[in-house]
């Protein structure tokens, strides 16, 4: 079975090369059948990686410890939901998932495309390829999850050494959110692929117009929904098991994920300035390519541990195959830019300053700042050991100190961008939209303020949230308004109605009061408070309004675990409210020791209590409690952010069809006249989605 | 008779000694005073873990609960904030502050963030000057309009649009 795999994956690899060659030499020759035949080749490697994942879930599946692969991630007692999730809990299994993941989306792309844009699809097919190839040459020569245990013997014959048992899954991943964490996020990283290959499709061959931005609009969108739900995922993992606290540490490994979200939420801002005014083109093509890039880079710093070690950089050969990619990535996009820059060439013009189109530009400049300094505090310890050979590092507070003024830049443009209008919007206008919105807003800081409320930054964020979140219900209601009068509807069902006709606005909407709900959550952790205290048995400690009462210690023991937990009884304001149990477990087939928070939740705060461990002077429990306000925002703010990506990715309800006046005046006539017939079709004009 | 040996008690004690000698290792420390508190937030464990010094709870840290022990020494012994990060640098090197200083090599990292969005501000007001320029010139054909005839047929045009 293992051969079965290794081959599969082969075969996928050399798949994948006639795709390449064969797509190239298809657009040299101008051969329909060579590119036809590319681009099947190009739908095979699904089918191949598929079966090589395949193989590799029987092995976990199956308890067969002769991979070393599986032997390091599994054990007998494993439950099946982690025997399938250990896929992708070591290296060489990610990168295999990675390929697994990119070959759907390559699949998706050319199988659902293979009848449409004849000219564009063929530049399309080689691009994924490109990168297809790429993963799977790792997979296949430097990081084959399909190596057997065993060696060569004393007669040279290889023998295959088969464990009786496994070492086990790291208890950090046996988590039901880590199941479906790296999926999402991985689906993210992989789906930024296809508007990056349409991109440098269409710019290699010259396909007309913005036709690969709308292509490629709901793709965008998908892969984005994807990237946010597993970065908020990954930060409720974080927040669920790792018991410090916290939800964000400004990790490498956190940046990374977030740096291609942000490009890709300029991305999907900037789209609407071409296909709205032609303008912004090289912009565009140029954002797509940085967003690949930094998807690439991510991945590097996830797999490659370049950041938190310097030196593995050197050591890991993985490091150094991505880094030749990137370049090479790099390499291509610039020579495709250059050389077909006149195709490009658009007709920028402002009509104003106070336009929808200068809050995208200034969006795009905000976002972009942002990326560039996550990024640069990312890799700022690996430039600074370069240049001057002494280790530092940059941590939460100089990435907290940098980000939070341009976060809340951020949520003025959301609210500033809508109340816009394309090209220009009068003084009066401006006064009309604004006043009472961001009034109400500095009426909620004032009363903040009064309450006691002194931080700069939350009271920020509280003026900028409630500022935003009227200007939305301003959009709605003034649309609502309108249809409600024409169609004698309630204003609720004129709501609905509203929506579906423009789902992309309205979606878009949805999801900018989904950024507010996270801003606000994210606010919250200005208000932290935290206590640690050494407990025995009927000793408290006091947090907030909360008492909490240690009762006893005791062990818990079964085939999986063992562990110490503390029973603690929660008083608040003298009342006993509830019972919490933190636990620290010892597994036993990891031989590894982990932390169980315990928490209780409520959309006010969260009351997170950890077992840290014990005092070495005193040997008494050790009890960490955590006093978080509004986290859950955060998490309903990603439940809304997908309801409102989804909506977004809806098609309108009905296309609404309106007569230009002269065709009016023909339909009256020829109704008049009694004659035959009806008016041309060119003279209906079709509006779905029109206003975006 | 391995069956029996591998249920009887004598095998089961193996992994609960170990357990409960890897429960007892993971030694922490609590933190005496809220500024040892805040001392420690401005600083980073150096196991490797990439965790604040407060907050590190990786198991089997060989130094967070030494490095807060210290901490708490020297906050009683009465050490100004300084002199105890100074300490700190000297013992566990640069990396153990979160916040790399404002000065020399690393005074970059700290202005890129600002003068780069600056830069890049100007830029696009020159680029958008250039742009509106080009709206000027275009040339506007029809009777002129007042701003307020052409902001009422914007509104007019947005209602149509959204209906």
């Amino acid at each position: 079975m293992d051969i079965f795999g290794s081959f599969a994956l082969l075969l996928a690899f050399l798949a994948a090369a006639y795709a390449f060659v064969g797509g190239i030499a298809g657009i040299l020759t101008r051969r329909a059948l060579l590119t036809k035949s590319a681009l099947n080749a190009g739908m095979a490697v699904f089918g191949l990686v598929t079966l090589a994942v395949g193989s590799l879930e029987f092995f976990f599946f199956t308890d067969n410890f002769s991979l070393a692969y599986v032997s390091a991630h599994s054990n007998t007692a494993l439950p099946p939901f982690y025997k399938f999730a250990a896929l992708w809990a070591g290296q060489e299994g990610s990168l295999l998932f990675w390929s697994w993941l990119l070959s759907i989306w390559a699949f998706l792309a050319l199988f659902l495309n293979r009848k449409k844009h004849p000219e564009l699809m063929p530049y399309v097919g080689v691009t994924l390829a490109g990168v297809q190839i790429f993963f799977l040459t790792l997979n296949n020569f430097v990081a084959s999850p399909f190596k057997v245990l065993g060696g060569l013997d004393g007669s040279g014959a290889m023998h295959v050494a088969r464990l009786s048992e496994g070492s086990g899954l790291n208890p950090l991943l046996q988590y039901p959110e880590m199941v479906i964490h790296p999926p999402m996020l991985y689906s993210g990283y992989t789906g930024f692929t296809v508007p990056f290959a349409f991109a440098l499709a269409a710019l290699l061959g010259r396909y007309p117009g913005e036709k690969w931005i709308h292509i490629t609009r709901r793709w965008t969108m998908v892969a984005w929904c994807f990237q946010s739900v597993g970065i908020l995922l990954g930060a409720h993992w974080a927040y669920a098991v790792l018991g410090w606290g916290g939800y964000w540490a400004w990790d490498p490994v956190e940046n990374a994920s977030f740096l291609p979200w942000i490009t890709g939420t300029a991305f999907l801002h900037s789209v609407m300035m071409q296909e709205k005014r032609g303008m912004m083109k090289v912009w565009n093509v140029w954002l797509v390519f940085v967003t690949f890039m930094l998807c690439i880079l991510g991945t590097m710093l996830t797999r490659s541990g370049v950041v938190s070690s310097v030196h593995a950089f050197a050591e890991s050969s993985i490091g150094g195959w991505f880094v030749g990619f990137l370049g090479i990535v790099f390499v291509v996009c610039l020579a495709a830019w250059w050389k077909n820059r006149d195709y490009l060439r658009s007709d920028n013009q402002l009509d104003s300053l106070a336009s929808r189109e200068s809050s995208f530009l200034f969006n795009n400049l905000i976002l972009l700042a942002a990326c560039f300094a996550v990024l640069w505090g990312t890799l700022f310890p690996v430039l600074s050991e370069w240049v001057t050979s002494n280790k530092i590092s940059v941590g939460p507070p100089f990435f907290n100190k940098v980000t939070i003024p341009i976060a809340m830049f951020l949520l003025f443009l959301t609210g500033v961008g809508p109340l816009l209008a394309w090209r220009k919007t009068s003084l009066d206008a401006l006064r009309r939209n604004f006043a009472w919105p961001l009034g109400s807003g500095v009426v909620a800081g004032a009363v903040a303020f009064a309450s006691g409320f002194r931080q700069f930054y939350p009271l920020i964020c509280l003026i900028m949230s409630v500022f935003v979140t009227l200007t939305i219900l301003a959009e709605f209601y003034r649309g609502a308004r309108v249809i409600a009068a024409r169609d004698g509807t309630n204003l609720l069902t004129a709501v609905g109605e509203l929506t579906m006709r423009n789902t992309r606005r309205y979606g878009g909407y949805i999801v900018h009061f989904a950024m507010v709900l996270i801003f606000i959550g994210i606010a919250g952790s200005a208000f932290n408070q935290d206590i640690q205290k050494e407990m025995g048995p009927g000793d408290t400690l006091v947090i907030g309004k909360y008492t909490i009462l240690c009762q006893n210690f005791d062990q818990v023991s079964n085939n999986n675990y063992q562990s110490e937990r503390a029973t603690l009884e929660i008083l608040r304001n003298g009342r006993s409210e509830m019972m919490l149990y933190p636990e620290r477990r010892f597994f036993l087939a990891s031989q590894v020791t982990e932390t169980m928070v315990a928490v209780q939740s409520s959309p006010l705060r969260d009351l997170y209590v950890v077992y840290a461990g014990r005092s070495p002077e005193t040997n008494k429990p050790v009890i960490h409690a955590y006093l978080n306000p509004l986290v859950k925002w955060i998490w309903f703010g990603g439940i809304v952010l997908v309801l409102g990506t989804g909506l977004a990715l809806m098609p309108n309800r009905r296309a609404a069809l309106v007569l230009r006046p002269a065709v009016e005046a023909s339909w009256g006539d020829a109704l008049a006249q009694g004659a035959p017939g009806s008016p041309a079709p060119s003279t209906v004009v079709r509006r779905s989605g029109a206003h975006d | 008779m391995t069956s029996r040996l591998r249920h009887s008690g004598v095998v089961r004690a193996v992994p609960v000694a170990v357990f409960l000698l890897l429960m007892l290792a993971p030694a922490i420390h609590a933190q005496q005073t809220e500024r040892a508190k805040r001392l420690g937030q401005k600083m980073m464990c150096v196991c490797g873990c990439n965790q604040i010094l407060t907050a590190c709870n990786h198991v089997g840290c060989q130094y967070s609960h030494a490095m807060l022990k210290e901490l708490d020494d020297r906050v009683a012994r009465g050490d100004s904030d300084d002199l105890i990060l100074q300490s700190f640098i000297q013992e566990y090197g640069q990396t153990v502050l979160l916040e790399p200083p404002a000065k020399g090599f690393t005074w970059l990292v700290w202005i890129a963030p600002i003068v780069a969005p600056i830069l890049a501000f100007f830029l696009i007001w020159q680029l958008v000057r250039r742009w509106r320029r080009r709206a000027v010139l275009a040339p506007a054909g029809g009777p002129a309009l007042s701003a307020d005839l052409l902001d009422r047929a914007r509104r007019e045009s947005d209602k149509e649009i959204d209906e």
